[in-house]
């Protein structure tokens, strides 16, 4: 009678534990999404005097890597420039890049308001992507923000775009490696990246 | 045999479970730097003038660091954002005329309809267009359309980029453009409703720096981000262009 009661608790574990993953993944990405965002700006504007901005950014960091690929905004950005990376040169610059991002656009947000954020659709771009379209109210303007998530094994829908005002950053961000490469190399092209960071 | 039933559903349990797992239907990683996600990069402007053009940009960064960023943050300071949001909504529905214009360039009557629905309702319930009611009304939602945009649809190219001292990027077609946009608004001449020079003047003065803040802060933005601010700036115009004409 024991070891019955026994298998029938193994039994419900097991549906348990697996419906578990399937239940994150049925998590719609745009309610992921918005927690992400939700998360840091949360972060950005603590009113806790302690945390330090260098922190601040590095738990920033943390939490948009969950919903965000950098690793893969930035390889598509390179295009086909990414294999003439070696793979240190390659994670040196994601991590450069990813850096570079953050501080650009936090900058501004630091001082001010908060932002407020409205979803405004989702349109399915197939073979499992989909565009998130929000608008971003910062003091008195509005800014288009458009997401592009994509479904990956292993990873679930992660952002491997972003659009402001209809600006692709992969394709802006293509558009200049791809002028740095005809002149210049990799080992350039991490000179530049420490410096900016530096400003 | 109660025990080998229960066996079973513990192993349906764990079959089941691997078979929702395996059923995921997401997709590889190396799917991402496929072919077929290299859609972006088309968008381009011709740029033979860029080392005049580069240089007015060089010129434009250094003027809007040293005197036009400062004089954006004091304004943004020191005016409530609701007033801001209010003078900037009064200056777009001030530029009705041009979107009409351009909507009408393009055969698109049933958006210069709606054009003139939303100016109506803005000018009137949204007292002189300081609010705009329309965006509640879902039949009102319209992309703004230009001159530009019209010659883009008509089947010319950008010709080529241009930037311009103080003002920025622009192309031969869209400058071009502008000077209609510009000649069909009422503030500005020839058929300008403000007869006084002075007051005219103020006008464009308030307007400009209105707006000044929010566009110093996306181009700081995009500088700071930026390998190249320069091509960066680029392309972000020939991108916004681009998705605008297409709209």
């Amino acid at each position: 009678m024991l070891l019955l009661k026994r298998i029938s608790y193994l039994a419900v574990l097991t549906f348990a534990l697996a419906s578990l993953p399937n239940a994150q993944a049925e998590e719609s990405p745009e309610k992921l999404l918005e927690q992400t965002i939700s998360e840091v700006l949360d972060v950005l504007h603590a009113s806790d005097q302690q945390i330090s901005l260098i922190d601040k950014r590095t738990k920033i960091l943390d939490l948009l890597q969950s919903r965000f690929s950098f690793d893969i905004i930035i390889r598509r950005a390179l295009g086909r420039n990414w294999n003439l990376l070696s793979d240190s040169q390659q994670n040196q610059i994601t991590t450069l890049i990813s850096d570079l991002l953050i501080r650009a656009y936090t900058r501004e947000l630091e001082n001010g308001p908060k932002p407020e954020i409205k979803f405004l659709r989702t349109d399915d771009l197939g073979s499992n992507k989909i565009e998130i379209v929000t608008t971003v109210a910062y003091k008195s303007n509005f800014v288009s923000v458009s997401y592009r998530l994509a479904n990956i094994k292993g990873r679930g829908w992660q952002v491997y775009d972003v659009l402001i005002e209809g600006i692709s950053m992969v394709s802006n961000y293509r558009k200049q490696f791809d002028e740095h490469f005809q002149t210049k190399n990799a080992a350039d092209l991490l000179k530049l990246l420490e410096g900016k960071l530096e400003e | 045999m109660k025990i080998q039933q229960l066996y079973r559903i513990l192993f349906l349990a764990t079959t089941v479970t691997s078979v929702a797992i395996a059923q995921d239907d997401a997709i590889d990683l190396d799917d991402l730097f496929a072919d077929e996600f290299e859609e972006q990069s088309t968008v381009t402007i011709n740029d033979p003038l860029e080392k005049y053009n580069r240089a007015i940009f060089k010129f434009n960064d250094s003027v809007y660091t040293s005197l036009v960023k400062p004089v954006a943050r004091t304004y943004s300071n020191v005016m409530p954002d609701r007033v801001e949001r209010g003078i900037e909504n009064v200056f777009k529905n001030l530029k009705y005329p041009s979107r009409l214009v351009g909507n009408i360039l393009q055969g698109r009557f049933g958006q210069a309809g709606k054009e003139t629905g939303k100016f109506a309702l803005n000018t009137t319930v949204g007292i002189g267009g300081i609010f705009r009611p329309s965006d509640d009304f879902e039949g009102l939602q319209t992309h703004d359309e230009d001159v530009g945009q019209a010659f883009a649809r008509w089947g010319f190219g950008h010709g080529f980029y241009l930037v311009l001292p103080f003002t920025g990027p622009t192309s031969l077609r869209d400058f071009v453009g502008d000077f209609v946009d510009d000649a069909v608004e009422p503030i500005n001449e020839p058929w300008s409703q403000i007869e006084d020079d002075t007051d005219r003047l103020i006008l464009r003065v308030i307007e400009i720096t209105n707006r000044l803040p929010a566009i110093m802060e996306l181009y700081d933005s995009m500088r700071r981000s930026a390998i190249d601010p320069y091509s960066s700036v680029r392309d972000a115009y020939a991108q916004r262009r681009a998705r605008q004409v297409a709209q």
